[in-house]
Parts: C-alpha cells; structure tokens; sequence
C-alpha cells in the first residue's frame, strides 16, 4: 500500500487542469515546474496527503519579496461551479420515488436559468472575433496576476462579447475550456500502477506498453488468478508439515515492466515493507538528509546540486538468503537482459537492486536461453573454483571478483534449475513475439489448473493461437495421437489437451460526463489498439484414451434416452448414443 | 464441518498440488457449465451410493472418491454408479421403491446408525465408465462468478477487475461491501486484499495487531435476511470466513459498523455499494460522524455500482455535496470472442456447418458452364463432349467419402466474431475519492518539518551562478555596442 503522505524523494503525479498527468520526483529542496501553470517548492507538497488540490498563488513576504506558495483547495470550491447550477439533492428520499424527482432535476435546471428556459442557438453567429481581448493582452494579464488565475478567467469571460447570447451549456463549456487554461491548480496523485499505465498510455508513449489499457490490465489481473502468497506457512490440512508451496508466477513482459510492476502490486512486493506505516525518509541514510537540510539552511544557496536524486536505496553487501520460494515472479526476456525500467518509480533498479526492496529476492528473471538451453549460456558454467589457501592468496579485488562470479553463478543456476523444474501457478504473457511459440515452450512448466493469460493489442496472434486449441483439433489430436516426440508437428503446432476452455475477451470502458442537467457519454476517446486478452487453464489430460459424453445433435433419440438415463438411473455406463464428441 | 474445524484454509487462496477431502472444489463441465462441490470422502447427506458422495452430471457420475487425492487440473473419467437401486434417506413420496430396498438388502434402514457409518467408511471401488470425463478445478473468483447460484443481478468478471483496479484494492486495504448479493464481487475482493488470515481465529482485532501488518478484510453488508445467511454459508464452505465478515444490516439505515464490533475497527479505506439508493447509504461514509466506519488517515476510494442513470445522477449530486472529489462515471463493455474456421465453396456442398455456395467467380462460372452444359444436353440432345456426368448422389458421395481424408481444422478461413449473446449494459460505475482530512495544524506541522525556502527572485549580492553571469555579461556587451552607437551618432 501506498504511503499515506508525500515523501521525500517519491515520485508523484500531477494532474493538471487539462487533465494530463505529470510524473515527478519529489526532492526537498527543490522547484518543481509544471509548465505554463507555475511552479511550487517541492517543501510545500512534502508530507501533505495524497489527492490535494492546491492553487498555486504569488504571496509577497513580509521584506517585499515574491514568493509562491500553495494553498489547498477544499472540494466545495472546487465545485463551486457546478453547484450553482445544481438544486439541493433532497437529503431523505425514499429510492422509489427517484425517477419521479429525476425529472425534478432537469427541469429545475432549466427553470434555475432563468426565465429563458429554451435559449437555443439560433441567434448566434460564429464570430471569431467575440473575444474583444488578444492574445498580447491575456498574456500581460497572466503575468502580472499574482492569483490563482480566477480573475483572469473572470476578465476573459467579461471581455467575450456575445457571452450572454450563449446557452447555458455553451457558457459551461467556455468556462470549461478557459478554466483548463488559465486556472492554476493541480492535484497529487500517488503514483501506482493504474496511475503509471493511464500515464504512459495517455500522456507518453502507449506503444511502449503495448497499449496495455487500464480495464485489459485488471482483466490479466482477474483471469491470471493473481494473489497475494503470504510467507506465513499456513497449516497444511493433513496436519502434515507440509510446506505451503505456491504462488510462483511466470510471465513474459515486453511492456517495460509495467505488466511485473501490476503483479508485484496484487503481490504485496512492489513496495518495500514498512513504506506504508514508517516515514519513506528514513530509508535514506539520515546524514545526508540532514546535510541536505543543514546546507540549505547555513548558506541559503540552492541545494540542487546536492540533492539530485540521492539513490533511495544504497547498493548494499547481497546478502546471501538467496531468491524466495513462494510469492514469486519468475520473469523470461528476449534479450540479454530484462527491460524494467518502469520499475524505477518504484525505486526498483534490476540491475542494482537494492537488498531492502522485496522484488530483489521475489523477481527471478532468465532469458530464454537460459530456460530452452542453459548450457548455451555463459552464465550457467560454473566458475572455476579454488582452494581456500589459494583465495587467501589472491588480491582483495580478485579475490571479491571470484566470489561475485560465484554468486552471480550460484543465482542463474538456481534460477534456471527451478523455473525449468516448473510447477508454475500461472503464465501471463504480453509479447509482440509470436504466443504460440512461448506457448510451446512454457505451458508444459505450469501445474495443472494454473491459469494462462495472453495479452495481445491486436486480436490476430490471439486467434492463431486459439486455432491451435480448436476443439476440431484437439479430437483429432485425440482420436490419432501423435508421437510425442515428434511434438510439435505442422497440425499440431501445440498439444491442445494441456489447455481448457481457451476463451478470448475484451473489455473497454467508457466515460461520461455528469454534470447536473448535462449527462452524456464523453465525445471522444482513444483510439488505437483495442487490446484483447486470451484465457485458459492449464490441465492434465487422463492417460489413455478418454471418450466423451453428451452433445447429440444427429441422434435425437439418443438424446433423450441419455437423458432419461441420468434422471432415472440406468447404469451410467450405456454407451447409447455416445458419439465422439468432446466435453469443453 | 470439517471446514468450520480448519477455518484458516481456503482453496481459492491456496491450493496444494493436490485435490484433498473437504476442500472446495469445481467440476468442469464446459466453459460455463461449471459444478462447484466439497469434496467429501464420505456422503455427508447419505444419499445412499455405495461409493459414497457422488456428484451427477450431464457427462457421468462422478464419486468424490475418484476426486480426492488426484492433482488438480486433472481430467477424471466418469464412474459406472447405480444411481437407481440406492434407498435414499429421506426420500418422501418414494415409498414403494425404498420398500424395494429394504427387502431387497434386508438390513436398510433397520440397521444401528454404527453399523451404516461402518458401511460408509468403506466406500465400494468406483468402476471407471466408458465414456465421459471432468476437469477438477480448485475454485477461483472468475470460476465461482461464472457458476454462482444467481440470487440478484451478478456483478461479472470485467465490471468486479476494474472496479477493484480503480478501488485500489490490494494486499492489506480494507474494504466495506454493501450489497453483498450473490457474492461474487465478495469472492474477488477477498482475494485481492488477502495478505493472510488473522492469527488468533476467525476474529479480527485490528487494534492488537502490529500496525505494520494490516490485514486485507472486507466488511461485507446484506440486507436480505435469506441471502445473508446462504452468502455467510457459503463464504464458510469456502474457508474466507477469514476475510470476509458479513453482516445482515441495512447500511442505509444502520451505518457501517455491524453491531458486534467497536466502530474504531472497521478503518476502511475503500468502499464498494450496490445498494438500489446508494445516496442513502452515504451520510454514514463521512469523517464528521463520530461512529465513522472510515479510516481517518488515509485515501478513501469509493465505487457505486448502479443500473440506472438517475441513481447516477443523484448519487453524484450527494458525492459533491459530502466533499467527495474525482468524482468519475465509466461503463464497462466487454465481449467474448468466438474463433472458428468458415468453409467456403462448392467443394463443401452437403455438408454440415458449411457455406456451400461458390467460394469465388471462377467457381461460379465453372458451375454455370456445367448447368449450362447439362440443359443444352437436355434440349438439343447434343453429344457431350466431356463424357459421362457426374450424378448429383454421386457427386454428393465422392464429397462425402472425401471427408474422411480431410484435415477440417485446418482448413477454410480463420475468423473471430463475438459471441451472440452480448451483455450490452450491465451498471454505471460511479468512482469517487475522500482524501484524508487536512486541519490547519497538521498544516502547520508539515511546515514545520517542511519549511519551504523563501524563493528570492531577483537577488543582487548572494552567489551568482555561471549561465546568469553570462546573461550579464552578455547584457553588458549589448550595451556597450548601443553606446557606441549613441557615440556615433553624436559624432
């Protein structure tokens, strides 16, 4: 869970009054600028909660100085607005009667605007020239407004001059579209995985996720079945000791980690223990946190320089406990190594992780190369050893290389060694290389009823790969097996028992705008990639040959006596009207 | 129950490798002909099979000694049951057949309940039957979701993710339910706040725990008295009495807080109501109310689920008023999408689930040559230069015989078009946010911790930086050249 309140060196989102969103990082001692609305000292957001509103507004201190400051704005102010327009919502009304005073609604709104209850805008002409003021003017005007830029709004308003002409809704509009300009407010969001993906999908570069949208994600989130594993071993049901296996993960994520950073979340590993209750600031050696505000305040010089991203978590001596067992991610990549950089705003670097970070210990990743053949892969031959006498020998420096070597050894071949053992609890693929390919290669680790997840921006790799799981196919591969050695074959470019009831699905939401009297879906969207995503359990067909039951659509009396049979109770076993038909 | 004695268990949580007695579980019949059960090694409503419980499906019978013990996943073949012959316990209006029984095996009834627990225990051997299987699942939320027992509208897989996405549900938040219905959203929010079950049994004190390690709860709210008490059974059945702490209450009316529990516990910070008023529901939502069911330190993220557009509207009207901001109102569509392959051609003619018109021009016209060739025969009594005609019978016959060959999922044209039966509009999914209270003094102290440097702008004798120093220098050059040129002029 997030912290509660702004911390040091955390990275937050803005949205501003044009509804984008901007990430920043939170640096005492700083300025932090967003754009055309201003700028604010990073202090006076620290240590304030989460979903704020504040107003940026020029104060001028008591020696004559300028000085920005925030001030916080409450929720009715912000509605102001709107609530002019809005009749009072009878506190005490039975449900029964709300379609009647829905009614009640729209026409006191019409009746509020006086008495031109159906202004229309048949009177008006399209006149660019309406708004008397220019571009210099407003522009002067901004920059000696010292405010929160009301005024400004309120004198562009004035200045239009066929403002009373325009219909209530026209006039909302305006307002609208000048308040997103000119008004100086921003709120702070926490930044956490919805907020990342909404971020990079609307405001930077949606291809970079393959144009994950927020409602795809909680689909992969809902059908991969992932949960939190807590460490706790849990009391086995036979009394046994058995040890709590599960939770393990595999997924293949091509969407810059952002797919790793939404299973960390559900996991409980994304945030490093403690972050929630206990300041985020003590995480950081607390000298340099004093030098920073020591040397702020000695020489009032701008600490900048000092404070520019101090690394949240230093890269400590690796401990030895080694990678976790339960509640895992086990990441494969393409390439070398594993792009993650989204985890950055989770403080999270995969190439210098820092030992307090729980994804350090729970995100195991391996390439491809690594998993089909690990003996192709330089990382997986183990280093020479050597005598304790002949390392007590070496220099500090080799001898620190040796065990390094070792280490970095010992952790690719147990990660290696594990993931092939498989047994996963569930497979979640975003990739733009083929799904049947990683199919092939990864459904024989998982476990029987783990739950596969593919993600795909478009839907024709999907409907390739479930081509492969047709129900056509899979009878046919049943009916003539193939030699399993000779897996996979040109008709069988997968085994279609290993996977159930392979489903593709989508979902899209899409917003209104609710506005009292002014309720319709919003104009326009984003378009791009519709996304889809394709589900499936993992199962562990019967050895043999196994017959199906049921489905009789050529022999209807068949049918019927099938059914009479399972209401009446002749032997199960009647053969009558069994046709090779599959089950699923 | 079994289950009521290991309260700490629940097989949508956890599953071992392995189907084990008493745990819940789910046949799979097809995509959605789903049959959830407790797997019993014995017939705990003794209906009277030999092989002890037995659960009756479409594709066979299947007793639950063929299902315990076997890796889940696994695809279990039907059992060979005499499902007629048994004497049923309890079986009214059946009393000739039971009198069968009874003579038939001569102990029945009559004999000491040890002696038919004794006959329990040792289940007869389930004969495998020729045909008919099941897949054995342990249960997940979208699995229960797609199998529940309807008792009010369900709110299905696509609405309950993003809901739970926007609600920021995860390991640790607490989260208030209200309408719990059929329970579906229930099963989903429990599994994405569980961060494991509470040490000391089934009740929570949230107080006496380590405040580092808040557990996941959701307070969940019914106010149907039949449905609450088939809800809270079920959420026993299904070990998540852990989790979830149901209470049959009109929140409306009520509050929050379930009678039972000191108000200070509950401390949610994410809200869930499907209530038909759900504006009724939220005076109690607010941080004024001394019994507050809200957490006061943090972000409260709030969802209503409602069909109509008025309750919408009503709602957000008392959302504005009570202070709620981000205030946001989506609508979830979602589809599932049918992949087939579509045969077409003359080829394919007679055959089932086929398109057997021509699949291109020059079919089309190689087909009219032909009827047309067949009519001038007819007419004019023309020799036919081609020989023998092909029969239609026979024609349909060699496509037949042909089909034997044939690799039909390989064939034809793939394409993907979405189920027919769409859910075009299921409810209006209103978000909103309370952040955490904020008073001048905690303002104050955040200043204090924080103090903001007074930002000078324009400063003449502190430490000049490079870039200004050659902004200055720059100006200076600017002026000189203009005095020069002053200079000039004078001259």
């Amino acid at each position: 869970m997030d912290p509660e309140l702004v911390q040091p060196n955390a990275y937050i989102a803005l949205r501003l009054p044009s509804d984008s969103t901007m990430i920043v990082q939170v640096l005492p001692n700083t300025t932090i600028s967003i754009g055309k609305y201003g700028a604010f000292q990073a202090n006076n957001v620290l240590g304030r909660p989460y979903h704020l509103t504040f107003e940026i507004r020029d104060t001028v201190t008591h020696d004559g100085k300028a000085q920005s400051g925030l001030r916080v704005v409450p929720a009715a102010e912000l509605y102001a607005d709107i609530k002019d327009e809005t009749p009072e919502t009878p506190p005490e009304v039975e449900g029964e009667n709300s379609s009647a005073s829905g009614d009640g609604v729209e026409y006191e709104v019409v009746g509020q605007n006086g008495e031109v209850v159906v202004r229309t805008n048949r009177q008006i002409i399209d006149d660019p020239n309406s708004q008397i003021m220019t571009m210099d003017e407003i522009e002067a005007l901004k920059a000696q407004s010292t405010g929160s830029g009301k005024e400004l709004i309120a004198k562009i308003l004035e200045s239009h001059s066929a403002l009373d002409q325009k219909t209530a809704f026209a006039l909302a509009k305006y307002t609208l579209r000048k308040t997103k300009k000119y008004l100086r407010r921003f709120t702070v969001l926490p930044l956490d995985v919805p907020t990342l993906a909404r971020w990079i999908l609307t405001d930077k570069e949606p291809m970079k996720i393959m144009e994950l949208r927020g409602e795809i994600l909680s689909l992969i989130g809902s059908w991969s079945n992932v949960h939190c594993t807590p460490s706790i071993s849990t009391p086995s049901l036979d009394g046994d000791g058995m040890q709590m296996k599960g939770g393990r993960w595999l997924v293949i994520d091509e969407t810059a980690g952002l797919l790793v950073a939404y299973m960390a979340e559900k996991m409980a590993i994304l945030h490093p223990p403690g972050h929630d209750e206990q300041e985020a600031g003590s995480n950081i050696p607390s000298k340099q946190k004093a030098d920073a505000v020591n040397g702020d305040n000695a020489n009032g010089e701008p600490t900048t320089k000092d404070v520019i991203a101090p690394p949240l978590y230093h890269p400590r001596p690796r401990k030895t406990s080694g990678p976790a067992t339960t509640n895992t991610i086990t990441l494969i990549h393409a390439n070398a190594q594993p792009n993650l950089s989204l985890l950055k705003y989770f403080h999270f670097d995969a190439f210098n992780p820092s030992t307090s970070h729980p994804l350090e210990s729970h995100l195991k990743t391996l390439s491809w190369l690594q998993l089909l053949s690990p003996e192709d892969d330089i990382g997986y031959v183990e280093p020479a050893t050597a005598s304790e006498e002949v390392i007590q020998s070496w220099k500090s420096g080799k001898r620190s290389n040796h065990f390094r070597k070792r280490r970095r050894w010992e952790r690719i071949k147990f990660i290696a060694d594990e993931t092939r053992a498989g047994k996963f609890d569930g497979l979640i693929v975003a990739s733009i290389m083929s799904p049947v390919s990683i199919l092939q290669h990864t459904v024989p680790l998982l476990r029987g009823a783990a739950q596969v997840v593919v993600y795909s921006p478009t839907i024709e790799p999907l409907v390739e790969l479930s081509d492969c799981y047709s129900t056509a196919r899979r009878t046919a591969f049943v009916t003539n097996p193939p030699d399993p050695d000779m897996m996979p074959t040109e008709d069988f470019p997968l085994n279609p028992t290993l996977l159930l009831a392979p489903t593709i699905q989508t979902a899209r939401s899409r917003s209104w705008q609710v506005l009292p009297g002014r309720t319709h879906p919003l104009m326009t969207g984003r378009g791009g990639s519709e996304g889809y995503v394709f589900t499936a359990t993992r199962v562990l067909p019967a050895k043999g040959k196994v017959e199906a039951r049921g489905k009789f659509k050529r022999r209807k009396v068949d049918g019927v006596m099938t059914r009479v049979s399972s209401v009446q109770g002749t032997p199960a076993s009647g053969d009558s009207g069994t046709v090779e038909m599959d089950a699923s | 129950m079994a289950i009521a004695s290991t309260p700490q268990h629940s097989s949508f949580l956890h599953c071992g490798p392995i189907a084990e007695a008493d745990s819940f579980a789910v046949l799979h019949l097809k995509r959605d002909l789903l049959i959830p059960t407790v797997l019993r090694a014995h017939d705990e409503l003794d209906e009277g099979y030999s092989e002890g419980k037995v659960s009756n499906t479409r594709f066979g019978s299947f007793p639950h000694s063929t299902l315990i013990g076997v890796p889940w996943g696994s695809q279990v073949r039907a059992s060979t049951v005499d499902t007629g012959s048994r004497g049923r316990k309890g079986w009214e209006g059946k009393g000739k057949k039971r009198k069968r029984n009874e003579e038939s095996q001569g102990q029945g009834d009559t004999a000491g309940v040890e002696k038919k627990q004794n006959a329990e225990i040792e289940n007869k051997t389930a004969i495998e039957a020729t045909t008919g299987f099941v897949h054995l699942l342990p249960p997940t939320p979208e699995i229960w979701t797609a199998s529940l027992p309807h008792r009010t509208q369900v709110v299905y897989t696509p609405d309950y993710s993003y809901i739970l996405h926007r609600l920021r549900a995860r390991p640790g938040t607490v989260l208030i339910e209200a309408g719990a219905g059929s329970g579906s959203f229930t099963h989903a929010a429990a599994r994405a706040v569980y961060n494991g079950f509470p040490e000391s049994g089934t009740e929570v004190s949230s107080t006496q725990e380590p405040a580092e390690k808040r557990r996941g709860k959701i307070w969940s709210f019914e106010f149907h008295e039949q449905r609450a008490q088939k809800l809270q059974q079920e959420i026993k059945e299904h070990g998540l009495d852990g989790v979830v702490k149901l209470t049959y209450r009109d929140v409306c009316q009520d509050g929050f807080t379930p009678d039972d529990t000191p108000t200070s516990e509950v401390k949610a910070n994410a809200i869930f109501l499907d209530l038909p008023a759900p504006w009724l529901g939220l005076k109690h939502l607010n941080r004024t109310n001394p019994s507050s069911p809200l957490s006061p330190t943090t972000t409260i993220h709030l969802c209503t689920f409602s069909p109509c557009i008025e309750q919408v509207q009503r709602t957000i009207n008392t959302l504005r008023s009570l202070g709620w901001t981000e205030i946001e109102m989506v609508e979830i569509a979602s589809k599932r999408i049918e992949v087939r392959r579509e045969r077409v051609g003359l080829a394919e003619e007679g055959l089932r689930g086929v398109n057997d018109s021509p699949a291109s021009v020059d079919e089309a016209v190689g087909r009219l040559r032909e009827v047309e060739g067949r009519s001038r025969l007819f007419h004019n009594e023309e020799e036919e230069p081609g020989g023998a005609q092909v029969s239609k019978q026979q024609r349909l016959e060699n496509i037949r015989s042909a089909l034997e060959g044939r690799k039909l999922y390989k064939e034809g044209r793939l394409i993907h078009k979405a189920e027919p039966e769409l859910k075009t509009h299921t409810s209006y999914l209103v978000f909103a946010v309370l952040p955490r209270e904020w008073s001048e003094e905690d303002e104050k102290l955040a200043q204090g911790k924080w103090p903001a440097k007074v930002e000078v702008k324009e400063e003449k004798d502190g430490p000049v930086s490079k870039r200004q120093r050659k902004k200055d220098a720059k100006a200076k050059a600017g002026g000189n050249k203009e005095f020069e040129v002053q200079e000039s002029i004078v001259h």
